[in-house]
């Protein structure tokens, strides 16, 4: 019999390509670790592919933690609080939004939507510079603010929210409320926003990762160094690099640094992940 | 019902919230004590050490330093703040920026608070932060380029240092026969300032001005004369070409593939974080000339301090500008922690100079050459009004003629033209 | 009461988004307009002794579309696009389809350890890969390789981009996969079908439509192309400050402080890219029917 060898052959095949595929993601991580293990006169010395075992990721760390009075951990927590505030303010904006144009029939909703659709397909990276010069005339720019609220509107998560609404909240269960006395903004908070809190989650974390990994926006906005995230930062560090050497040893600790704690709450979070609202949101 | 005004009163707040905050986006906030908050915007390492020294003797007027961005990135960064209205009050600029600064009226006239602070400086280096009879900033330091070279590898060659720059293409022919690994020297496409360095070194003079007209001459002669020479060598394959300070050209600096670094007075401080393995194996001397004998140098940075025009209390951010500069206490520590070559003129005979950098033990007489160098550095008649044009047009156009092999004449063409329409575009006239 | 409220929330609901909207998109994009059609002119005096804001017409424009550098930066981006879109789409599929397989090894760990690049933001790739590229510390042969070379330079961003961008959309066509009924497939295993056959016959038909959006949204992600290339600069000669139209835009509108110039490259570059998006997003609904 043919197939069973045939079968055989072929898994044995697509795990080996997986890996491979696996492989080609991690080695940049897995070299930055290796990287980080140097110390400065060794980094750029040593045969690039083997760790150094002089304890130098503990002296890597303790340098970049001293660097300017540890601004690397003031960065990590910018990058973290712009991405839970924003992302848990986005999704909220997004949940109310896609929720009325999904289950009310009200003037103007198709034209708020089909706006709305419109910014899908708008590069937002375009509208940073005018965005900056407008809020700096309102006093917004290099303020915590200033980085933050341009992320609150985020059009994909009000697509995907209406999507889910439309799919997760039925209409009978809304007029069943209703018989029963509750408020429409009862309704909403207790049925609407239940019943969609798994897909919201999604929203949630597709929006933490876009705010965490931006860059331009708060480039643009922000001067003052405490309140970079860490993209600016350690893009700024690596700046620094190209006016005093002694500190790419810093970048890559803190490449690696910034690195970690993004993949751990992946890992944690990775079951609440519904991706299937992103294909879900073709149909 | 009550639901809704209640979600109502949250979007007000949230509106409120917002507006509250912007109130406070100004960078000066007067404190009810009277005590004045200044901000400084500075790349050196270790200025923070300075700027305690200041804090500490001057209750009243408390400075906070800031890292922005370095060098020319803290230009963009100074002119989007300013139309922002949210600049620092203090910051540090090169020389060759502080023209397109006073341009924008980013930074401010400061004649009126430095009068004894500009009897320190001699007229050269005062003609960098002064023009049309108003100061602008008062000089930090003036870096003459110099002829770093590895003592060691001329030994082992064989070579002797090269005094002008025929016997420097010489010595660079000699080098690559003996060892090919090695190369004599860095071109680099990366930093405008060094190139502008050996410009004004070989004759050029990239703008001048007559009343209120402004001549341009990147292209000129004397310009093509050291573009081309450069040329030849990278042609010859004699010179390394990463861009200066990059990850590539710290390996060769450290592990003793680049024999020379044409630099400014500032680079023992930096040689100790690119090179560390190095220590001990550098030594200076002049420039090589065009013709035998001649001693006339460029110079490769080189800043001021300046005060901002968004400054609500330029009196005092003058003050602090001053004696960053002119208070023999701040320039010891700016040389002890940054190594700079004070410009003004009392700083250049402090005790500390009689001591060689710490990264060059083997050269007690360091700070004595680069004095003798300083004179004789010329500059540009006056730095154009747009130079962040000409300086990422230099960058790019010469990176990709180091890529592609192309010539560095056309690319100097390139620069001229676009320093050109863009001078007129912005409306100066141009000869 | 009940039909007041009814007409009143969804208003209340959908009014936060909309003010956002008009205060950080229509807002800004007036503005970015109105500033493309003025220019800063200086008043007399050597140093130009203050300027002013004049109103220039379709100067910017002209400018703007006479500038080669801004064609150049769109050739390279449409170079960059045209091996990050193919790659993503053509891997995401094809590691989608592996983990598809039944009873493949490892299909856990690979799943996550291919979406993982995911959240390591494009600044902080570049950085990893640049180090990677670069001889001084390159561990996969940038001593033997030029990963800088003139041409090798488009590969090499492409590269970092592809890195950062196959895991979300193979789970997007990988979980498109999983929606399919089994039932499809169980009838062409008992005749004796090969997983491949299967695959490129049966799978990939009917996942069209996520494949399409994945194209939709890699042609988007190489028109904002920025982060890579800007974060590569200062490691080689290569990338110049104008390499992609969005950092022509940048250098423009904050290093040469020319915001008019830079905002009518913007007004010209979001209809240009909204010009793509629609005739991509009318490509993707037309297969998705």
């Amino acid at each position: 019999m043919t197939v069973p060898t045939t079968s055989g052959r072929i898994r044995l095949l697509p795990t080996a390509a997986l890996i491979l595929g696996a492989i080609y993601c991690i080695v940049p991580t897995l070299w930055i670790l290796i990287a980080s293990t140097k110390s400065k006169t060794d980094l750029f010395s040593t045969a690039t592919y083997l760790p150094s075992f002089s304890a130098g990721i503990w002296h890597n760390i303790v340098d970049l933690s001293t660097y300017q009075n540890g601004i690397f951990w003031h960065w990590m927590l910018n990058s973290f609080g712009y991405a839970l505030i924003g992302g848990v303010a986005a999704s909220l904006v997004s949940a109310a939004c896609g929720y009325a144009i999904a289950l009310y029939e009200f003037r103007g909703r198709k034209v708020v939507f089909n706006v709305i659709l419109a910014c899908v397909l708008l590069p937002q990276i375009v509208l940073a510079i005018p965005q900056y010069l407008l809020l700096s005339n309102v006093g917004l720019t290099d303020s915590y603010l200033g980085v933050l609220l341009p992320q609150l509107f985020n059009p994909y998560g009000i697509y995907l929210c209406r999507i889910y609404a439309a799919s997760s909240v039925p209409q009978s269960l809304l007029e069943a409320g209703r018989i029963d006395g509750a408020s429409e903004w009862k309704l909403f908070h207790s049925v609407g926003l239940r019943l969609m809190g798994p897909g919201l989650i999604t929203v949630f974390l597709l929006q933490f990762i876009a705010i965490w990994n931006n860059f331009l926006l708060p480039f643009v906005m922000v001067n003052s160094d405490d309140k970079f995230p860490l993209t600016v930062g350690l893009y700024s560090l690596l700046r620094h690099g190209a006016a005093e050497a002694s500190l790419y040893s810093l970048v890559i600790t803190g490449t690696l640094l910034s690195v970690l704690p993004v993949i751990a709450l992946f890992l944690s979070l990775q079951r609440y992940w519904r991706l299937d609202l992103v294909t879900g949101a073709l149909k | 019902m009550r639901s809704q005004w209640r979600l109502a009163g949250a979007l007000v707040a949230g509106a409120l919230l917002v507006t509250g905050c912007g109130g406070g986006g100004g960078s000066d906030q007067p404190a009810a004590d009277g005590k004045v908050n200044l901000t400084f915007w500075d790349w050196d390492p270790n200025m923070d050490k300075v700027v305690a020294i200041w804090n500490q003797a001057h209750p009243d007027i408390h400075v906070t330093l800031s890292n922005p961005a370095g060098g020319d990135q803290l230009v963009s960064k100074m002119i989007t703040a300013h139309e922002a209205g949210n600049g620092p009050d203090i910051a540090k600029v090169e020389y060759q920026s502080l023209p397109a600064l006073v341009a924008k009226g980013v930074v401010a006239d400061i004649t009126q608070y430095t009068g004894d602070a500009a009897k320190d400086f001699d007229d050269t280096t005062l003609k960098a932060t002064k023009f049309e009879g108003k100061v602008y900033g008062v000089p930090q330091d003036v870096a003459p380029l110099m002829l770093f070279y590895r003592t060691d590898i001329f030994d082992q060659n064989g070579l002797k240092v090269p005094t002008t720059w025929d016997e420097f293409k010489q010595t660079a022919a000699d080098l690559h026969a003996k060892a090919p690994q090695v190369a004599m020297t860095n071109f680099d496409a990366a930093d405008p300032g060094w190139i502008t360095g050996l410009m004004q070194q070989g004759g050029a003079d990239w703008w001048s001005a007559s009343g209120t007209t402004w001549k341009v001459a990147i292209n000129s002669a004397q310009s093509k004369k050291v573009a081309d020479y450069w040329q030849g060598l990278v042609t010859a394959g004699t010179v390394a070409k990463n861009p200066s300070f990059s990850p590539q050209w710290n390996k060769q600096m450290n592990e003793g593939q680049i024999a020379t670094w044409i630099s400014g007075a500032w680079a023992p401080a930096q040689l100790g974080g690119i090179a560390p393995n190095t220590k001990g194996k550098w030594a200076v001397a002049p420039l090589p000339a065009w013709t035998a004998g001649d001693k006339t140098t460029g110079i490769w940075g080189g800043s001021a301090t300046t005060v901002t025009a968004d400054s609500k209390h330029a009196a005092q951010a003058a003050q602090f500008a001053a004696w960053l500069n002119t208070d023999d206490k701040a320039v010891t520590a700016q040389i002890q922690n940054i190594n700079v070559y004070p410009a003004a003129t009392s700083g250049r005979s402090l005790p500390i100079l009689s001591q060689p950098p710490a990264f060059f033990p083997n050269q007690a007489n360091y700070y004595d050459l680069v004095k003798q160098a300083a004179p004789s550095s010329r500059s540009f008649s006056i730095w154009g009004p747009n130079v962040t044009v000409t300086f990422s047009g230099y960058t790019d156009k010469f990176g990709a003629a180091l890529q592609n092999n192309t010539s560095f004449s056309t690319a100097l063409d390139d620069i001229q033209n676009a320093t050109v329409a863009d001078m007129k575009k912005l409306g100066f006239t141009v000869s | 009461m009940a039909a007041r409220n009814r007409a009143k929330l969804p208003y209340l609901l959908v009014l936060p988004a909309v003010a956002l909207l008009a205060l950080f998109v229509v807002a800004p994009g007036v503005y970015a307009l109105v500033l493309s059609f003025q220019a800063r002119k200086v008043t007399g005096g050597l140093l130009g002794g203050g300027s002013k804001l004049v109103f220039v017409g379709l100067d910017n424009y002209g400018l703007a579309l006479a500038d080669p550098e801004l064609w150049s930066s769109i050739a390279r981006m449409v170079l960059v696009a045209l091996l990050f879109i193919p790659a993503t789409v053509g891997f995401a599929l094809l590691f989608a389809l592996l983990l598809d397989v039944p009873r493949v090894k490892l299909a856990r760990s690979s799943r996550l350890a291919i979406f993982l690049p995911y959240a390591v933001p494009g600044v902080i790739a570049s950085l990893m890969w640049g180090f990677m590229y670069l001889p001084a510390t390159s561990p996969i042969g940038g001593d033997h390789i030029d990963f800088f070379g003139a041409s090798t330079v488009f590969f090499s961003v492409a590269n970092v981009a592809v890195w950062g961008s196959v895991g979300f959309n193979m789970i997007v066509i990988f979980t498109a996969l999983r929606a399919l009924p089994s039932e499809l497939y169980e009838a062409a295993r008992i005749d004796g079908c090969s997983e491949l056959r299967m695959a490129l016959r049966i799978k990939v038909p009917l996942v069209l439509p996520a494949i399409a959006m994945c194209t939709l949204f890699t042609a988007l992600a190489s028109l904002q192309l920025f982060n890579e290339p800007n974060t590569l600069r200062p490691l080689s000669n290569a990338v110049s400050s104008t390499w992609v139209p969005l950092m022509k835009i940048y250098e423009d509108a904050f290093v040469n402080s020319d915001v008019n110039k830079a905002a009518a490259t913007s007004v010209l570059f979001v209809i240009a890219a909204l010009a793509v998006s629609f005739v991509a997003s009318r490509t993707v609904s037309r297969v998705n029917r």
